[in-house]
Order: structure tokens, then sequence, then C-alpha cells
């Protein structure tokens, strides 16, 4: 630091002493030979042991393009990560049974050999047990929702019916009504149902729509201030318009001036004292 | 056949264990019929007196669990007289009794050993292997052990932890269930002597659990400094006098109302959107509407 110093590159301020990265000890050799000194020559029968990583079939269609650098594993995944040691143990089981086999080391367990297992009955009983309620209560969540679904149909179903009878009955009592009345000497009512009425109230509706189209006030609004515009103001009178009578014609105003073709003028009828008059005169 | 393969393998723990412990402990010796049990070890004894239990009890492996300041476990693995041993940080501990893991096997029968193809690429790992092969597989011919092998043990090595996990084997066609336990490994260090000894490997990612609770500490210790620096400048700033500026005329001279545009009237009716859907509904309402109005008209 002295020398460091004496050059000038030291900045003013504190100067804290910091530590090299730690070196971690990876004693390679010293490893090896340990191993070597460690390691039995046991059969492979004694051991057991397999090498071998997870299944790449279950992978999917991804496993051949990227065999070299395979996906990954993401530890935080938990689903993925367990499926990668379900498929290492498959891996290693598949590879093992024949050479077991072979070697007559027996694997399936006789159905009449009973032996003490790593967990008791009592624990085995406990785990069926909360098996069949997580599935009781799965089939039961399910039969509600369907139940509900079903209440909801029926429901509908239920109002139909009794809004067409209502219908009925009231279309059977006018009939009747009329038939009493003397307005129509036809039973016809009597006959079950036909349904001539509701077709053309069907089609009348369909065809009355299509000639409609917007109302009176609606065309003639449009004809006098055209189409679009703001929303709201665009079609009513400001005070210029109201104030404009340029378009004034006083004989349209009283009703004098329409030149219609046609009909002749003794159609119009003179008032009473011109009528009078006239009585007077050819009298 | 004849029992030639001598292993034997000395499972205890020190004092101070919780019951996750105690129940994992348990269930290693239930699976391992060639282990052996001893009292709990205190603390303040050195650990290479384990060496000389492990000589009383005719044992040459030990796994060796010790719990400190009741939250964390550390795992010994060792070749007790001479040969190398391991020390572990052992995380996510599931025992065999949990109701998630529905798979059971015969009381000491033999497992199979799979592990990760990583283990061959390090030395280290390489190590590791030959020391878990050594002490997980039952021997052949054991007294206590059953001939069949429907159980296979799988170490994976992920994240530079080793993850371990006992299946079931139902199926020749290796469908498996989970039996359990599992838990996580985290190497510390390899000794080349048993419970000392020179270091042979060290693990450059573990963090002691202490690091790694006293860095969470720091965090949030630091968010809330940070917090704090931040609401103390925005005062001194508040108190600082505001200097106001003059109205500029030049400001106003570049400033021009935007022109204005004719209005424009569409004389012409514009094409409607024909809504089929929206139509239709229209109808169909209106179609409602009426026979409502007639029925109601019959019925009256």
């Amino acid at each position: 630091m002295q020398e460091a110093f004496s050059r000038g590159l030291l900045k003013p301020g504190l100067n804290v002493v910091l530590e090299g990265p730690k070196k971690a000890v990876n004693d390679v050799n010293g490893l090896k030979q340990c191993l070597a000194e460690f390691k039995r020559d046991l059969e492979w029968v004694e051991r057991l042991d397999v090498t071998l990583g997870p299944v790449p079939g279950i992978r999917g269609p991804q496993a051949t393009s990227q065999n070299k650098d395979q996906k990954a594993v993401d530890p935080e995944d938990d689903f993925q990560r367990e499926m990668n040691f379900y498929s290492q143990a498959q891996a290693a089981v598949l590879a093992v049974l024949p050479r077991l086999r072979q070697l007559k080391v027996p694997t399936k367990r006789p159905t009449d050999y009973f032996a003490e297992m790593a967990k008791s009955d009592q624990q085995m009983q406990k785990i069926r047990q909360k098996l069949q309620a997580k599935q009781a209560a799965m089939e039961k969540s399910e039969k509600a929702k369907q139940l509900r679904a079903l209440r909801k149909y029926g429901k509908k179903v239920q109002t139909e019916v009794l809004q067409k009878r209502q219908r009925e009955k009231a279309h059977m009592m006018s009939a009747i009504k009329k038939y009493q009345k003397g307005f129509s000497d036809k039973l016809d009512f009597l006959e079950g149902d036909q349904k001539p009425v509701a077709r053309s109230t069907k089609g009348g509706a369909k065809g009355q729509q299509m000639k409609k189209g917007p109302s009176a006030k609606r065309r003639y609004k449009n004809q006098k201030f055209g189409y679009g515009g703001k929303k709201k103001g665009s079609k009513w009178n400001t005070r210029e318009s109201y104030d404009d009578v340029s378009s004034f014609r006083a004989k349209t105003a009283h009703g004098k001036g329409l030149k219609r073709p046609g009909k002749k003028g003794s159609n119009k009828r003179p008032g009473k004292r011109t009528r009078e008059k006239m009585k007077g005169r050819t009298r | 056949g004849k029992w030639k393969n001598k292993e034997r393998i000395l499972i205890f723990s020190s004092r101070g264990i919780n019951f996750r412990t105690r129940h994992l402990m348990q269930d290693l010796r239930m699976l391992m019929p060639h282990s052996k049990a001893d009292t709990k070890m205190d603390r303040k004894d050195k650990l290479f007196v384990i060496n000389e239990v492990c000589e009383i009890k005719n044992c040459n492996k030990c796994i060796y669990f010790e719990a400190k300041k009741k939250q964390d476990l550390y795992m010994w693995l060792s070749n007790s007289p001479h040969g190398p041993s391991a020390k572990f940080l052992v995380q996510n501990i599931h025992t065999l009794a949990e109701l998630k893991m529905t798979g059971n096997c015969l009381k000491g029968s033999r497992p199979l050993l799979s592990f990760d193809p990583a283990f061959d690429e390090l030395p280290h790992f390489a190590l590791l292997k030959e020391l878990l092969i050594q002490i997980f597989s039952t021997p052949r011919y054991h007294p206590k052990s059953q001939p069949f092998v429907d159980h296979v043990f799988t170490f994976t090595i992920l994240d530079n932890r080793i993850w371990f996990r006992n299946f079931q084997i139902i199926e020749e066609d290796a469908a498996l269930v989970e039996i359990g336990p599992r838990f996580v490994l985290n190497l510390i260090k390899i000794f080349q002597g048993s419970f000392g000894g020179p270091t042979l490997y060290e693990n450059p990612h573990y963090q002691s659990p202490n690091m790694h609770r006293r860095v969470i500490r720091s965090i949030t210790a630091a968010k809330y400094r940070e917090k704090q620096q931040v609401k103390d400048v925005q005062k001194l700033r508040k108190k600082q006098p505001k200097t106001i500026l003059p109205h500029d005329p030049t400001a106003d001279v570049f400033v021009t109302p935007a022109e204005e545009k004719p209005i424009e009237i569409q004389w012409v009716k514009p094409e409607p959107k024909v809504d089929l859907k929206a139509r239709k509904k229209r109808i169909y309402k209106r179609q409602r509407k009426m026979k409502q109005k007639m029925n109601c008209g019959n019925a009256k």
C-alpha cells in the first residue's frame, strides 16, 4: 500500500482491506487416491447400483432435437422435479430387471408370503381412508354441481309448461265465450290445437320490421340536418335557425297556395252567410 | 447362501434433535437391516470419539445426525477407521409416516440404488457415490434381510444438492409409488479421515444456515433503511426555498391556435353495418312482446 501511495494511485478516503474471493479446497488428486483406496470390489449383485439418466421418451418431441443441451430441470418447479426423479427411477428399474432375472434374484413377492412391512397395517389403513375421503369429497362436489345445473334447467322447463297451459286455457275460454254469445256457430275449438294464428303473427312481425325503419320524425331530421355529427345536439334548432324566417311562405302558412290537380271548385262549400244569401236569391 | 459382505452401519444422533429428525432416524434404521442404534451423544465430546464408539459396536460405517440451535440438522457419513467422511446439511425432510406417501415395502428388503449420471462426472461426486453405495446397499443373505428387491433409492444431483427419494416397485413395467422418507443433502466438506483429517473438498456453493438467515434479515433491514433515507431526503428538499421564475413574454411567441376545420354534414345515409345477431335478438324480443300482448288480450 505504501508503494501505491507513493505512486499517487490511492484516492482519498477510507481504503478498506478487501479479502480475495475464498478459494474452495478441491484436492482432485487426493479425492481420486482416496477413492482408489476406499473402493471395494464387490460383485454387482451385492451392490445393486445403476447409474442412468431419466427416461428421455417421456419428455416428448423436444428431446430428439436437443439431446445435448437437455432442458435443465428447474428445481423450483416441484412437478417437473419429481417427474424427473420418477423417470430416473423408472429407467433404472427397466434396465435392471432383466439382469436380476438372469441372476435369479426374486423381485415379485408371492401372494402367500407374509412378512413384516416397513409401514404397519394401521398406517396403510389411515392412508387408504384419507384417499377414500378425498375421492368422496370430489364426487360430492361434482354431484352438487350437476344438481344445481339440473335445477336451473328444470325451473326453465317448468315455467314454459305453465305458460303454455295458461295460454291454452285463455284461448279456450275466449272461443267458448264467442260460441256462447253466438258470434261463431262452429265448434272448431274443441278439435285440438291448430296454430294458424301464431304463424301469421311471426311472419307479420318480420315483414313489418323491415318496412318501418326509422320513424317519420327521424326521417325528417335526417333530411333537414344530415347524418353523423355530434352525439346529442346536432339535430336541434339553434338561435340562428329559429330567427331565420327566410323559408316562410305566407300562402302555405294560411293554407291557400296549394296547387292540387284534380278536384273541382264545386267541392269548396261556401260559408253560411253566402249559402243563406244564395238560398234567398234562388227562392 | 452365505453372508459375506460384513457391512454394519451405526446410526445415531446428538442431543437436541426434534421429532422430525428422530422419525427420520428411525425410518432409516427400519429400512436398513444392517444398521445398529446407539444412545444420544453429548455434543461436548469431540467428534473423533465417534470412531471409538463405532469400534466398540463393531461397525465400519456411520451415519451421525447433529442438530444445532434446534433448527439446523447436519448429517455425517463416514467410513469408520481410516476412510473418508462427508458432512452434509439436511433439508426438506419428509418421513415415512406422511399420509401422502402411499407406497409400502418389506421391512429389510434389499434396495436398488439409482444414481444420476452427474455422479460420474466430478471426482468428489464419484467418491460420494461409492460411500453411498457402501452404506445404503443391504448385504446379500444378511440374516435380517428379505431376499426380494422391491424398492429403489434414487440419488439425483440438482441445484448442487443431492436429492434422495424411495420408490416402491409395483409392476414389472416400472410403475412406481413413493414410500418415503425423502430429504435433500447439501454437501459442506469431504474429509480424508473419519470425522477429521485434511479437507479433500469444500463445496463453494454451500452457504451456512446462519449466513442465510443473516442475509435475509439484512435484506429486510436494508429495505427499511433505504426507505428512511429517501424520506429524509424528501424532507430536506421540501424545506429548501423554491425559486419562482417571472413570466417570460417570449415563451408565447410560438403559440398558435389550431386551425378551424369546416363542419361537414353527411347528406347521404351511411350503409348500415348489418349485425345479424343483434338484429335477430331484436326481432325475437319484439315477437315475444307481441305474443305476450296478444295472450294478455286473449286472457282479458
